[in-house]
């Protein structure tokens, strides 16, 4: 049961009981702004999935909104924009609360990278109020998102605002990870199979670098805090000093 | 009679009585004065004198003159006899006696000349027996006084005794209780028993060890043996565990005897549960006493934490779901892998920049894999990992206790030949050929009727809600996205299915050896966890899900459905022991209204009287026995879905009782030492005579009450009356 790119545009119509894959992206839409600004970024990272990892990922992005039912059972929870969204209902931020402090995952870019502005300003009214208490904070360098698979330098992206990830953890779960550098940009392809954007300034290097990075978050929302496990540390240090 | 013995209690107050005289004495007058014309002066005088006689005697009645005799009475002194009748007495002597108590009754009551008698002649006896109490005896009761119990409390009796006796006799061996503190003001005279220099017997004298223990952590025992007369004897120190050797290590007694040493027995428990071990010395020629070189002790083998490996074929939902459960529960300690990438995966990058570490499948599956209780593999497809050896290493991982639970997924597809493999022996399923993972089909679950009443699938109300059963409580569960094909093995039980069509086991156990096992034919059970949120449920469930199958396949205690307690200390044989029974929640609703049986058989395997009554707290008891001798007692508790058994050490005295002659103690209580039966008799004969009392009686005998008195007045009264009508008075 998969998805075409084509069927992305149009929002899937699945029957209950809906079956869902180990893997696969659902990405939230919402009213205002644009919830869509790179909407051919499933296929290359998918493909990257399978060829470098071991999870099974399935080439589909599902279109949920919080209300959805279905959206306790979406893995990776993906949400991206590029300007000022209305604000969520009083239920849609309760239902993503209960979504985050309860194992569900969001990754959120700001596919123009614009601080304080536009998409940057609504996503961190909304997450002050659906998380209140919990700050966006820098995350820091030895997060296990940098080391769930890769050893992680560089962040990467369509472009280089930012040389970090930010995210909002909670005990020791970052359930909010949130990107400046639109990591899905650098991973589009149009439908001729090219990359749809250009890597400014650092050419393939730096989409190579999304890719990375892409991939580790994903075994982040799969994993989890994995590799705080004692028995990863002296692996980890000893190829770092390399 | 002499004067000096009448005494004068006046009735009346002694100036009325001479008031009354004087008035008799007037009237006396008087009457002279009257008759003296008629008769004349000598018979008129005649006549008054007796009316005087006559009045004086009755004024005379009125100072109540009495006799008072004195009688001198002598008390015989009163002699306690003390039979000191604790364990040790009960020791047979070398000179053929008998034992020390019988040597105590021929003594006193036997022979030609008994002592017994002989004291009954002079003195007053009270025979006690001085056991945990003192207990006064009769002459009757001496020919079957028995030697049992602990050791008397020698002071305690003496303060009793005294003030009631004159002397004590102690008829003891020494073994008494006694702690150098001045003795109550009575002479206690003694007469030893037993041969100290004779004596031979090696015994355990203490025993320190822990009542609890933790799995795999050493466990240390002192013990501290005491010889008599073995000297520099070389002897080993045994620790079994049922008739199983534990451990041993040779001990030599001290030089010279007697003399104690202590040595340090140590072992690792492997298995949790209670341990009924025992320390044993072997019986030497010649000892006095064997029992005292054994002694049970109960250890109850406890996890610090449950020590469990998870190995995941992918990064997935299920595995971070099944984390986050595992690792709320600080009891736990998990050490995961997860393959992150497949031989067939790309990895285009140096080193450096991968955060991949071997998988140190020697080390876990062939070195370390006892240092766990729980081996999860999530749809792992193990066939390229691990070699056959560490496969036959997981089965007997499985069979000597471990436990293993197969999660599955799409990566046990190629598992088929799983069935041949030593992983395919302990499962407690079955891979059919045809297919065998279903995905894109959502299956809900249902519940099994083993599954209703199964700890891992009846959850207790707290979590499934007031009033939801397991089968309302599963079916409402999300449908599952992707199911295993198994089949289960008649040996295994299904506690979940799936609802639609065919039925398929989702979860299944069993035993294998004397571990579980356990397998979960989905990799979609985290659905549970979001499901259940997803309706404003919360995550409990799930959470307490994943922690009861963990314990289950641990046979964590937690989770038996009977909780049995014992008291900190084990009893000790003639003593009632308490047992608290609880009911775990969902036992307790099982087994509403119908009736919970506890039945107790000795260590000959016999049953024994016992007790169980309910306590005031829902789903408890209370149970009690009376063990009578020594042993490892077994427990059986039946309820309305099974029975439940454990055991319990019962210690007796005889297991560290020092049965040697003790003659220095007796030496600090006596006031003197006495053996020979002239000797016996003079010694008592002299301290009784110290205490011996006398006292006088008085007797009072009123003069006037006798019928001389009455005469004497009666005949003053008919004389003069006689005279009066002579004389023509009258």
């Amino acid at each position: 049961m998969s998805f075409t790119a084509g069927a992305l545009f149009s929002r899937p119509t699945i029957s209950l009981p809906a079956s869902f894959p180990q893997f696969f992206f659902a990405q939230l839409k919402y009213s205002g702004g644009d919830w869509d600004p790179n909407p051919q970024f499933v296929e290359a990272i998918t493909e990257e999935l399978e060829l470098r990892t071991s999870i099974d990922g399935m080439q589909e992005r599902r279109v949920i909104t919080p209300t959805d039912g279905d959206l306790f059972f979406c893995p990776f929870l993906f949400m991206a924009g590029k300007y000022e969204f209305d604000p969520w209902t009083p239920q849609e931020r309760e239902i993503l609360r209960r979504f985050l402090t309860h194992g569900g995952f969001l990754f959120a870019e700001d596919t123009v990278g614009a601080k304080g502005y536009g998409f940057d300003l609504a996503f961190r009214r909304e997450m002050k109020q659906v998380l209140p208490g919990h700050d966006m904070k820098k995350l820091p360098t030895d997060h296990s998102v940098y080391q769930s698979f890769y050893l992680i330098g560089s962040i990467g992206g369509r472009q280089r605002v930012n040389p970090y990830l930010e995210g909002i953890t909670v005990d020791e779960w970052t359930p909010v990870i949130y990107s400046q550098n639109d990591l899905t940009g650098a991973w589009s392809k149009d439908k001729s199979g090219k990359w749809a954007h250009e890597c400014t300034p650092g050419g393939e290097l730096q989409r190579s670098a999304a890719f990375k990075m892409g991939l580790n978050i994903i075994v982040y929302s799969l994993t989890s805090d994995y590799k705080k496990d004692v028995i990863h540390h002296p692996f980890i240090k000893r190829r770092q000093s390399l | 009679m002499n004067l000096n013995q009448v005494t004068v209690v006046p009735v009346f107050p002694l100036w009325l009585i001479l008031v009354l005289f004087a008035l008799g004495l007037g009237a006396t007058f008087v009457q002279y004065r009257l008759i003296r014309a008629k008769l004349g002066s000598s018979r008129a005088l005649g006549l008054s004198l007796l009316r005087l006689g006559a009045i004086t005697f009755l004024v005379a009645f009125a100072l109540n003159p009495s006799l008072l005799t004195t009688k001198e009475h002598k008390v015989s002194p009163v002699v306690g006899l003390l039979i000191d009748t604790s364990e040790s007495m009960a020791q047979p002597e070398a000179n053929g006696k008998g034992s020390r108590l019988d040597e105590t009754k021929a003594l006193l009551a036997k022979g030609p000349n008994p002592l017994l008698t002989s004291l009954r002649e002079k003195f007053d006896i009270k025979l006690y027996g001085l056991g945990e109490s003192l207990k006064i005896l009769s002459t009757d009761e001496l020919s079957g006084l028995k030697a049992e119990g602990a050791k008397g409390d020698i002071k305690g009796a003496l303060r009793e005794l005294s003030g009631k006796t004159s002397v004590a006799i102690l008829f003891s061996d020494g073994n008494v209780k006694w702690d150098d503190t001045p003795t109550p003001g009575l002479p206690v005279l003694v007469v030893p028993l037993g041969n100290p220099t004779e004596y031979k017997d090696i015994l355990i004298k203490a025993v320190r060890a822990p009542s609890l223990g933790f799995r795999g952590r050493e466990v240390v025992i002192d013990v501290t043996v005491r010889g008599y007369g073995t000297s520099g004897l070389m002897l080993p120190v045994l620790l079994k565990d049922g008739t199983k050797l534990v451990t041993a290590k040779n001990i030599r007694l001290p030089i010279p005897s007697p003399g104690e040493t202590t040595v340090s027995l140590s072992f690792t428990p492997e298995e949790i549960g209670q341990k009924n071990l025992s320390i044993s010395i072997p019986e030497q020629f010649g000892e006095s006493l064997a029992s005292n070189n054994h002694v049970n002790l109960s250890l109850k083998v406890v996890r610090d934490k449950i020590r469990i490996l998870m190995v995941s074929g992918t990064p997935s939902m299920n595995y971070r779901f099944m984390r986050t459960a595992l690792k709320n529960d600080p009891s736990v300690d998990l050490l995961s892998f997860v393959i992150l990438r497949t031989p067939t995966d790309i990895l285009n990058v140096p080193t450096q920049e991968q955060s991949l570490i071997p998988f140190p499948v020697e080390t876990l599956f062939a070195k370390e894999i006892r240092n766990f209780d729980l081996l999860i593999f999530d749809n792992f497809n193990y066939s390229l990992y691990l070699s056959p050896h560490h496969l036959e290493s997981i089965r007997e991982f499985v069979r000597g206790g471990g436990s293993f639970a197969m999660i599955g997924g799409p990566e046990l597809v190629n598992e088929g030949r799983v069935g041949f493999t030593p992983i395919g022996e302990i499962l407690p399923v079955r891979f059919p050929d045809r297919e065998k993972y279903r995905r894109g089909s959502p299956s809900a679950v249902r519940v099994s009727r083993s599954g209703n009443t199964h700890p891992i699938t009846r959850l207790t109300a707290e979590t499934m809600g007031e009033g939801i059963t397991p089968t309302s409580f599963w079916r409402e569960m999300p449908s599952l996205d992707g199911v295993n094909l198994f089949e289960p093995k008649s040996s295994a039980t299904v506690l979940l299915e799936s609802a639609d069509g065919s039925a398929w086991p989702i979860l299944i156990v069993s035993p294998f050896g004397k571990g579980r096992v356990l397998a979960l034919g989905t990799d979609y059970s985290w659905k549970w966890y979001t499901g259940r949120v997803a309706k404003g449920r919360g995550n409990l469930a799930y959470l307490r899900w994943v922690d009861r199958m963990v314990r289950w396949l641990t046979k964590d205690p937690s989770l038996d459905p009977v909780q049995v307690t014992f008291p900190e200390n084990s009893g000790f044989a003639g003593q009632e022991i308490e047992v608290r029974v609880q009911l775990q929640e969902e036992e307790s609703s099982l087994n509403l209204g119908a009736p919970i049986t506890f039945s107790v058989f000795n260590p000959d395997g016999l049953k024994i009287d016992s007790k169980i009554r309910p306590s005031v707290l829902p789903g408890e008891y209370l149970a009690s026995f009376a063990p009578q001798k020594t042993g490892i007692y077994k427990i059986r508790i039946e309820t309305s879905s099974g029975q439940f058994e454990e055991s319990i050490v019962v210690a007796g005295v005889l297991d560290t009782l020092d049965a040697a002659p003790d003659h220095e103690s007796l030496k600090a209580i006596a006031t003197k030492v006495v053996s020979t039966h002239e000797g016996l008799l003079n010694e008592i004969e002299a301290y009784a005579r110290k205490g011996e009392t006398r006292f006088s009686e008085e007797k009072r005998s009123p003069l006037w009450a006798t019928p001389y008195a009455m005469v004497a007045v009666l005949g003053f009264l008919v004389t003069e009356w006689y005279y009066r009508r002579r004389w023509g008075l009258i």
